[in-house]
């Protein structure tokens, strides 16, 4: 990135509270120039309200907003140098494609629009609508309008508020790729809102998981995804298996924990909460990262891997990958996800297995936490929001 | 026998189950509009052609009245009352102006700022209507007595002076003049202005005025460019139903006004009810219709709300 800080978003303690409800605890963040920075998190878990704390649109119980040097907490909207894409897009149905985009640029005196305007619908690929009314679009069109719209003004920070969330899934996938590619292409900071973890992993330079108006974790996409520091994270971004195990002994920079009669392995590196022999830990495993083999060639996994046994409860095929959900002392359900390369006749629903994994895999949290929180039918976690 | 009836009803319980319902399905539209039409006929076709054939007709009273087709009628009606037409025009556009001054401000609070007092706020610019149209009219000529509190203090305020060099008011009287029959007519439609604003203001997206006051648009200018445009439905729909009735009505003119104030509506309900000049009375009608029919047209052609209304 560049030394130019016009375009960083500093929050510095900001929060907001609705009468006794706290939708957004103090809050510290800074997105730096440049980057492409993804709020995650389940409906209401404040991920709006900082973006439109940002954007002006919402004023802060307390704490201050800065882009780049200057402090604009109080600011009003008209006066930021920031531009929003609404949820809904909110183009006005009034005007044609042409003077929804030019809106901004005539609000702010410029009277020659036509060549930017037509230079920015272009880019979104629209220059053939631009004397339809908003209506007349389909919906991915209407959400290209809405990123002209606000991109054609050259705001410091671009806001997306759930940009895709009206789009099907095709069409959102192809509007993600458009997205970051518009984003490297002008290099403007921007602050996507979303609940699809995919969207954001897909999209985002820095994510930052959002849980009950608290900031959870933050991290590069594949940081949060290989060291989740809350159950939260670790179940939200993906699926983990968690287990709880006792701390057993040390060894140079692994732990040795006890979980159902075996023992695992976890680099000390890769645990998030302090440890002392005798105390709890939770271990977790992505399924991915498991080997699955029958019990009958237990004999061939090579030494040093963790091993758990099992029994195969469910097997669902989808192509790609099987997923197996496997009954075990430790974890009742303990998904797995084998690619389809060799597959072993043998592994079906019934079958005594072996999971084991390098130790390497092997996350570590606190054991205070719950063991469900981020996952479907948890507290504020809605079925569409872990998809 | 039983094997030859038995034997083609494969066929025949199909077709004719397949048609019927497909037919009745055609005509139902027509059977529902059907009431509507037939109101339509009997209370508005037939009236008008009975009204339109009076409006031709010569005679008098006692020998009767028969159709001559003279069309004459018009042309005398129209030169002998253009006065009271033009000023029908005149207070029944300043009403609605008024009304739309005092009425917009008051929908554009109920519909983004009233909160939980909307229902309240809306119950009270209904409640006129639980009183009759003829008490609050006349209640107006208490309110505007001469020597009452009102006139008194617009006459401290020298707000009479200023009317009064306008030609609106005569001397320190409101009473009897064309700024009380504005008045009158401004208070008795003021609710047909506010519930149509109302509800164009109402259906607007709140994150339309977001996404103004994002794109550097001041709130004024985000009522500009994009709140008033977008009402303009409502704004067409409250000054027709105010300015339609507005031009037509008698009471407010009879009641608060006097023999200069006198509207197209009072000439035609003395020719009706007093002189028992009946075709005048309809002449004059057909012209009041064929006038504001003119102009409601150029209107809305001129405000281009056809594809929002």
């Amino acid at each position: 990135m560049t030394n130019d800080t016009s375009g960083d978003v500093r929050l510095s303690g900001i929060s907001k509270a609705y009468g006794s409800f706290t939708a957004v605890h103090p809050l510290d963040l800074t997105v730096p120039q440049g980057s492409f920075f993804a709020l995650l998190g389940a409906s209401g878990c404040g991920k709006t309200t900082t973006l439109r704390m940002i954007a002006g649109l919402e004023e802060p119980s307390a704490g201050t907003v800065f882009l780049g040097d200057q402090e604009v907490t109080r600011l009003p909207p008209y006066k930021r140098p920031v531009n929003t894409v609404f949820q809904s897009y909110a183009l006005f149905p009034h005007l044609d494609i042409f003077e929804n985009v030019a809106f901004g640029l005539r609000r702010r005196g410029i009277k020659s629009v036509k060549k930017q305007v037509e230079e920015m619908l272009d880019l979104v690929q629209l220059g053939e609508q631009a004397r339809k009314k908003p209506h007349q679009l389909s919906g991915g069109q209407q959400q290209r309008v809405a990123v002209a719209r606000a991109l054609i003004n050259h705001p410091k920070v671009l806001l997306l508020d759930e940009p895709l969330g009206a789009l099907d899934l095709k069409l959102r996938r192809q509007m993600q790729l458009e997205l970051k590619r518009i984003q490297t292409e002008v290099g403007i900071t921007f602050v996507h809102v979303t609940h699809d973890q995919e969207e954001a992993m897909t999209m985002a330079d820095t994510v930052a998981v959002m849980n009950a108006g608290r900031v959870e974790q933050l991290g590069s996409p594949a940081d949060l995804y290989e060291n989740p520091r809350t159950t939260f994270v670790a179940n939200f971004l993906g699926t983990s298996n968690l287990i709880e195990a006792d701390v057993d002994s040390r060894s140079g920079d692994e732990i040795v924990l006890k979980a159902g009669g075996g023992k695992l392995v976890l680099p000390e590196a890769r645990c998030s909460a302090p440890t002392t022999t005798g105390g709890k830990v939770l271990v977790g495993v992505r399924p991915e990262k498991i080997s699955l083999t029958h019990a009958h060639d237990a004999g061939e996994i090579p030494a040093g891997r963790n091993r758990i046994t099992g029994k195969i409860a469910d097997s669902r095929f989808i192509g790609v990958s099987t997923q197996y959900v496997v009954d075990s002392p430790v974890c009742p359900d303990f998904e797995v996800y084998a690619q389809n390369i060799d597959r072993d006749t043998r592994l079906v629903p019934g079958a005594d297995v072996v999971l084991h994994w390098n130790p390497a895999h092997t996350f570590g949290l606190d054991a205070t936490q719950s063991l469900l929180a981020g996952t479907v039918g948890s507290v504020g976690i809605e079925e569409e929001a872990a998809v | 026998m039983a094997t030859l009836t038995e034997a083609p009803p494969p066929l025949s319980p199909t077709a004719p189950a397949k048609t019927p319902p497909r037919r009745r399905g055609r005509l139902v539209p027509y059977w529902l509009l059907l009431p509507g039409i037939l109101w339509l006929l009997v209370f508005f076709a037939l009236p008008m052609i009975y009204q339109a054939s009076t409006s031709v007709q010569t005679g008098s009273l006692e020998e009767g009245y028969e159709v001559t087709w003279h069309f004459a009628t018009y042309w005398d009606a129209l030169s002998e009352y253009y006065p009271q037409f033009l000023r029908s025009v005149l207070y029944a556009g300043s009403a609605t102006v008024l009304c739309l001054i005092l009425g917009y401000p008051l929908a554009y609070l109920i519909a983004f700022r009233a909160g939980r007092w909307r229902n309240l706020i809306m119950i009270l610019v209904i409640a006129p209507f639980f009183t009759s149209f003829l008490i609050r009219t006349l209640a107006w000529k208490t309110i505007l007595a001469d020597g009452g509190p009102v006139v008194g203090a617009l006459n401290t305020l020298h707000v009479l002076d200023v009317t009064s060099w306008l030609g609106m008011t005569s001397g320190d009287r409101v009473l009897a003049t064309p700024l009380a029959v504005v008045c009158g007519l401004t208070y008795n439609f003021l609710p047909f202005m506010i519930l149509p604003l109302y509800s164009s203001l109402e259906r607007i997206d709140g994150r339309l005025h977001e996404a103004a006051g994002d794109l550097y648009a001041k709130p004024i200018t985000t009522f500009r460019k994009v709140t008033f445009p977008l009402s303009m439905p409502g704004v067409v729909s409250g000054t027709l139903l105010t300015f339609i009735p507005a031009a037509g009505d008698y009471v407010n003119a009879d009641l608060l006004g006097s023999a200069d104030t006198r509207m197209v509506g009072n000439v035609i309900q003395t020719q009706f009810l007093r002189i028992l000049d009946y075709p005048t009375a309809a002449a004059l009608s057909f012209i009041l219709m064929a006038a504001i029919l003119v102009m409601v047209t150029v209107y809305i052609r001129k405000s281009g709300t056809e594809d929002l209304v």
